[in-house]
């Protein structure tokens, strides 16, 4: 295999259950060593997507290539994957040393061999002295934690993880987030796990790729799937968005003036194809807009909104204000941290404004 | 039973639950009564006495029925529970549920002797065509193929006790999680290995209930082998032969009380175990607290 060989590509891969298509020709690369998501709603098709990867889906069409090897006509025992399914996988019979080293009495490896390596990974995990333990006499964080052992023992160079960390609680699932990538950056092997909660995502992908309804929607960096969405379904999947949708005015040059609630706002072209007339939409963080009193002066070059205050929700690391635009829209200022500043009374009139280049324009 | 119950309806259930079983079982356990008396049925008095149990084993005709008897229980149960096994597994795979279950549990929906009626007119017609087909061919070999014999009796109890071990096997299957099975296959084990390693120790228990469940119904069934059995005699053909000639004999009632014996044994000693295992499970099942979630 050549180095720079991807460790997984997808061609332009479907699947369909009857007249359902649950993949509408994905095509994905992920290189080796990658930590890669796939991110994205319940019934989008990522979890579909990791099966087929994993063999236990035929693809309808399409081509599924892994460290350059054809391999869609394969079952799961002929793939050089591994995989860390939601939960309740382990098998209630054996031990949890009998689980771990199950794949290796499989290749035929000696008693001592299944055993030596079994116990070191084991301590890799964090589970030494679980050994004879039976997987109900484990709670849900160790149990995934044998599933885990379980799969990177064999020694197979692409972990496949199928919401691995979902039956967990809130802080164990944020632990475990890093255990994962620690885990990845120490063995090296290239993990695909599949989630549909952004900040586990966030926490451990070196790329993100979002999937919906069947299609990718777009891929890339955790930090630009974050902080610049492409299309407007990223914006409104990944962190807290502000949506809003407008009317293009004008196209000057790089910049383009969009009517929303009867306001002019400009926002960043982006070498988008936009002509006057046309319906977009455009996105902002809530932590990137401010709230402040209507009575201030409104910036002049369309960077803020007028609309009337409703509420706030105190979250402990941040304080949103909920502001209700003249069309009934609801934007979000968020602030993290504490606030100094008394709110004003519902139903007070107030602005929304950001800095230049806050503001993004999608289009369809 | 919650705490806020009526102790009264809840006993009343359970004297209702216990007055069911015994007016199941009494004509069973009269019969085991009259099984242990020296002047058998009928008689003023009541003797106690094992001897006829020492005699069954000396009735040629008993014991030449229950040779036959095993020996289609056996075969029967090597056939059905395969089969049985294999349709609930395609069960659990196939979207097309309802199609699979009707299928599988028509034979029942048929009266017994509708069905093995039909079993006797299909085979003679089959066996008929055979020979037909052979005195044409000029050849004999296929003469024999559907007579009247062991193999037609164990069709009849094939296609009788299959609907059975299907259901017990699926209930057992019903707790079994496919994805430990994806997970050994995800391991490097071909689909037979994940099956035999991973999901038949865990379905086991169902498997040998439905295995002890086909060889009672074989010893139970009158009609079926009756009417196909062709020129071998079963148990229950027998004693119901001899009920209805000459009426039973004391090794009959000896005998019959026998099989009930080992029958309550067999299905009594599956549930004991299958309760102390559960209970042993239950007791191990304590939770564990996380390493880094235990108090200071």
């Amino acid at each position: 295999m050549n180095a720079n060989t991807p460790a997984v590509q997808v061609r332009q891969l479907c699947k369909n259950y009857g007249s359902v298509q649950a993949l509408k020709g994905v095509d994905l690369s992920i290189a080796a060593g990658e930590y890669f998501v796939l991110l994205g709603p319940s019934g989008g098709g990522k979890t579909t997507l990791l099966r087929t990867i994993g063999g236990f889906h035929k693809p309808s069409s399409g081509q599924v290539w892994l460290n350059g090897q054809e391999v869609s006509h394969l079952p799961p025992d002929k793939r050089p994957t591994s995989m860390v399914f939601q939960a309740y996988a382990l098998f209630p019979h054996m031990t949890v040393l009998g689980n771990v080293g199950y794949g290796l009495s499989l290749a035929k490896l000696p008693k001592a061999e299944v055993r030596d390596k079994s116990v070191a990974m084991l301590e890799m995990v964090g589970l030494s002295g679980y050994e004879n333990r039976r997987p109900h006499e484990l709670s849900g964080g160790q149990q995934q934690r044998v599933q885990l052992a379980r799969a990177l023992v064999l020694g197979r160079n692409i972990l496949l993880l199928d919401e691995p960390l979902a039956a967990l609680d809130a802080q164990l699932r944020k632990d475990m987030c890093l255990e994962l990538k620690h885990l990845q950056e120490k063995v090296g092997i290239t993990f695909i796990h599949v989630t549909h909660n952004q900040e586990e995502a966030m926490t451990v992908a070196d790329r993100i790729a979002l999937i919906a309804d069947g299609e990718l929607v777009e891929q890339g960096a955790a930090r630009d799937i974050y902080r610049t969405p492409e299309r407007r379904f990223t914006a409104s999947f990944v962190g807290e968005n502000n949506l809003l949708s407008g009317t293009v005015a004008a196209v000057e040059g790089d910049t383009v003036t969009v009517q929303v609630c009867g306001q002019a706002l400009a926002v960043d072209r982006r070498d988008l194809p936009v002509r006057s007339g046309e319906t977009v939409a455009l996105s902002i963080r809530s932590e990137l807009v401010e709230m402040v009193p209507a009575e201030g002066a409104a910036p002049a070059d369309g960077r803020s909104l007028a609309g009337t205050y409703t509420e706030s929700v105190y979250l402990g690391l941040t304080l949103s204000h909920r502001v209700a635009l003249a069309d009934g829209t609801e934007m979000v200022a968020r602030i993290v941290g504490e606030s100094d500043t008394p709110e004003p009374p519902a139903g007070a009139a107030v602005r929304v404004q950001w800095k230049p280049g806050a503001l993004r324009l999608h289009v369809n | 039973m919650d705490d806020y119950a009526n102790i009264w309806l809840h006993r009343t259930k359970w004297a209702y639950l216990l007055l069911v079983v015994a007016t199941l079982m009494s004509p069973v356990f009269y019969v085991m009564y009259i099984s242990f008396n020296e002047n058998g049925f009928g008689a003023a008095q009541y003797v106690f006495t094992t001897r006829w149990y020492g005699l069954i084993f000396a009735d040629a005709q008993l014991m030449n029925a229950l040779r036959w008897t095993l020996m289609l229980a056996a075969m029967t149960t090597v056939l059905t529970i395969p089969m049985a096994l294999m349709a609930a597994k395609f069960y659990k795979a196939t979207r097309a549920k309802v199609p699979v279950v009707f299928l599988m549990l028509a034979p029942l929906f048929v009266a017994p002797d509708i069905l093995s009626a039909a079993l006797l007119v299909f085979f003679k017609n089959v066996n008929f065509t055979f020979q037909w087909l052979g005195a044409l061919a000029g050849v004999s070999f296929m003469d024999g193929w559907f007579r009247l014999s062991f193999s037609t009796a164990l069709i009849g109890l094939v296609i009788y006790t299959i609907p059975y071990a299907f259901v017990v096997i699926l209930i057992t299957m019903g707790r079994y999680n496919k994805e430990q099975t994806e997970a050994a296959r995800a391991c490097g084990a071909s689909g037979w290995r994940a099956f035999w390693d991973i999901e038949f120790p865990q379905i086991r228990a169902g498997v040998f209930s439905a295995s002890a469940f086909t060889v009672i119904l074989c010893f139970n069934e009158y009609t079926r082998t009756s009417l196909l059995k062709g020129g071998f005699d079963t148990f229950t053909t027998v004693l119901v032969s001899q009920m209805l000639n000459s009426g039973m004999s004391e090794q009959s009632y000896a005998m019959s009380s026998f099989v009930s014996f080992v029958a309550i044994a067999l299905i009594g000693g599956i549930i004991v175990v299958t309760l102390m295992r559960s209970e042993v499970a239950a007791r191990k099942a304590q939770p564990v607290a996380e390493p880094n979630t235990a108090p200071a």
